[in-house]
């Protein structure tokens, strides 16, 4: 009889309370439910893989991936909002896509996409952006984000060269003496990476860790995360979250581009990349 | 109680999924739809905690065990990353300060009610072998103070919720079933 006690309280405690469910505006609603609530959601609807209330659909389900249903998600899933996106380019995206013959879904685990995460670190106590580039891995039983790049704007001055200019160098006797010019050469802190090969690319991640683990640079707050694929062949498209009243909201395609050939796809990849600054 | 609907949602699990432990790791559909009831059961739960931590009518004893009961639906560690339409900045706050934060608003009336909407996203595995999803709720909040200023904003949270597979004796008998424990949540003030 003791036991019972506390689980009469408990229910009368529970029922006391505004219950879970309670109803709110219909129109809300509706438009909660048009929003593309998660990344995980712009997947399934791209692929047709749900319902308008998203309920899963799984291959035993007629409406799994169907052409009619992939139709009317894939027009939803673009921001309106944006004029740069041509009406006949997502026509032709669209076109592509959902090809009777070779339709293209997107795989989670399927690579070619990656994520842009705009970050706020301190830097001996000040405030600077930071920019790190996600991408999946495997490991071990399943798979996991892991940094593959970064872009901090505030480590560029440490590797600006003119190359125009003849400028600083170790002339090309200097093995003759054992390089003993270099005592010079290190002298000028401003133009050492005047002697680095042409080749030379700065790699942020390494800095970044550096400055990570000496305790200088310390994180502070996520700003903005996006995604760029480039798995649907010939083309790239970013998605974007849309925090926005309406219909039109969540994460939808911010972009749309059109890649004809492996070396317009490198340049796209080198500019998303900030590499060409 | 709560405990005892736990237990009751593990035994339904372990009916409805059967006898696992010869099972591959994959989670079949019929699977994953009990874990998304299990799943969401720990969701509402934590619903109605806050709407009762929230409440200026709570008394301070019960809102304190009412943390206590929430904060067991968690993984060690959880987080919540707060921000709102005008503060893109996310605030990281534990559980329980969040929860502490949320009792002592300075509101003299406060409504917390939900919509009656949610999404759950597909189960992938991590590298330590557990399975997370994500469950996305709606949170309506309205404050109101006894000079008549009110204050309303409606929140998405996005809800971490870990899956995995944890061993039982019943009569004797080893049992594997599923377990949801959840994880970080993010906070944002939604503007639909």
């Amino acid at each position: 009889m003791r036991s019972r006690i506390p689980v009469i309280l408990s229910l009368v405690f529970l029922f006391c309370y505004p219950s879970y469910a309670q109803l709110l505006d219909k129109e809300d609603e509706s438009k909660l439910y048009a929003e593309t609530k998660q990344v995980n959601q712009f997947f399934r609807r791209f692929n047709g893989e749900e319902d308008e209330k998203g309920e899963r659909y799984y291959p035993r389900d007629k409406q799994y991936r169907s052409e009619k249903l992939r139709r009317k998600y894939i027009g939803m899933l673009f921001d309106d909002g944006n004029a740069g996106i041509k009406s006949d380019l997502k026509v032709q995206f669209a076109k592509e896509v959902l090809d009777k013959t070779k339709p293209v879904i997107l795989d989670f685990h399927g690579g070619n996409w990656f994520s842009e995460v705009h970050t706020t670190f301190t830097m001996n106590g000040k405030s600077e952006p930071v920019t790190l580039f996600m991408e999946l891995e495997k490991d071990h039983e399943g798979t996991k984000w892991v940094i593959s790049r970064v872009y901090a704007s505030m480590f560029d001055p440490y590797f600006k060269r003119d190359t125009t200019k003849v400028g600083k160098f170790l002339h090309p006797l200097s093995h003759e003496l054992d390089f003993m010019n270099l005592r010079k050469a290190f002298n000028y802190t401003d133009s050492i990476s005047q002697f680095t090969v042409k080749r030379f690319r700065p790699d942020h991640l390494s800095l970044f860790l550096y400055e990570i683990k000496k305790g200088n640079l310390k994180f502070k707050t996520v700003e903005e995360v996006k995604f760029h694929f480039f798995q649907v062949n010939n083309w790239y498209f970013e998605l974007s979250e849309f925090n926005r009243p309406g219909y039109n909201s969540g994460w939808l395609i911010s972009n749309l581009v059109r890649v004809n050939n492996e070396s317009e796809r490198n340049l796209l990849r080198k500019f998303l990349y900030y590499e060409g600054k | 109680m709560i405990k005892h609907r736990y237990l009751l949602g593990i035994l339904l699990t372990i009916l409805v999924i059967g006898n696992i432990s010869a099972q591959k790791a994959d989670i079949s559909p019929e699977r994953k739809q009990a874990i998304d009831s299990l799943a969401l059961e720990k969701v509402r739960d934590l619903s109605k905690y806050i709407s009762i931590i929230g409440n200026k009518k709570t008394p301070f004893s019960e809102a304190q065990r009412v943390m206590d009961r929430a904060e067991e639906l968690f993984a060690p560690d959880a987080e919540m990353g707060v921000s709102s339409l005008n503060r893109k900045e996310i605030n990281y706050y534990k559980v329980r300060k969040y929860f502490e934060r949320l009792m002592a608003l300075n509101y003299d009336k406060v409504t917390i009610s939900w919509y009656d909407i949610h999404y759950i996203s597909d189960l992938e595995r991590q590298p330590d072998g557990r399975y997370v999803g994500v469950v996305t709720i709606y949170q309506r909040f309205e404050g109101t103070s006894d000079d008549g200023m009110k204050y309303k904003d409606t929140t998405k949270k996005d809800i971490t919720i870990y899956v995995e597979r944890k061993k039982t004796q019943i009569s004797g008998r080893t049992v594997e079933f599923w377990d949801v424990m959840l994880g970080d949540i993010r906070v944002s003030e939604t503007s639909a």
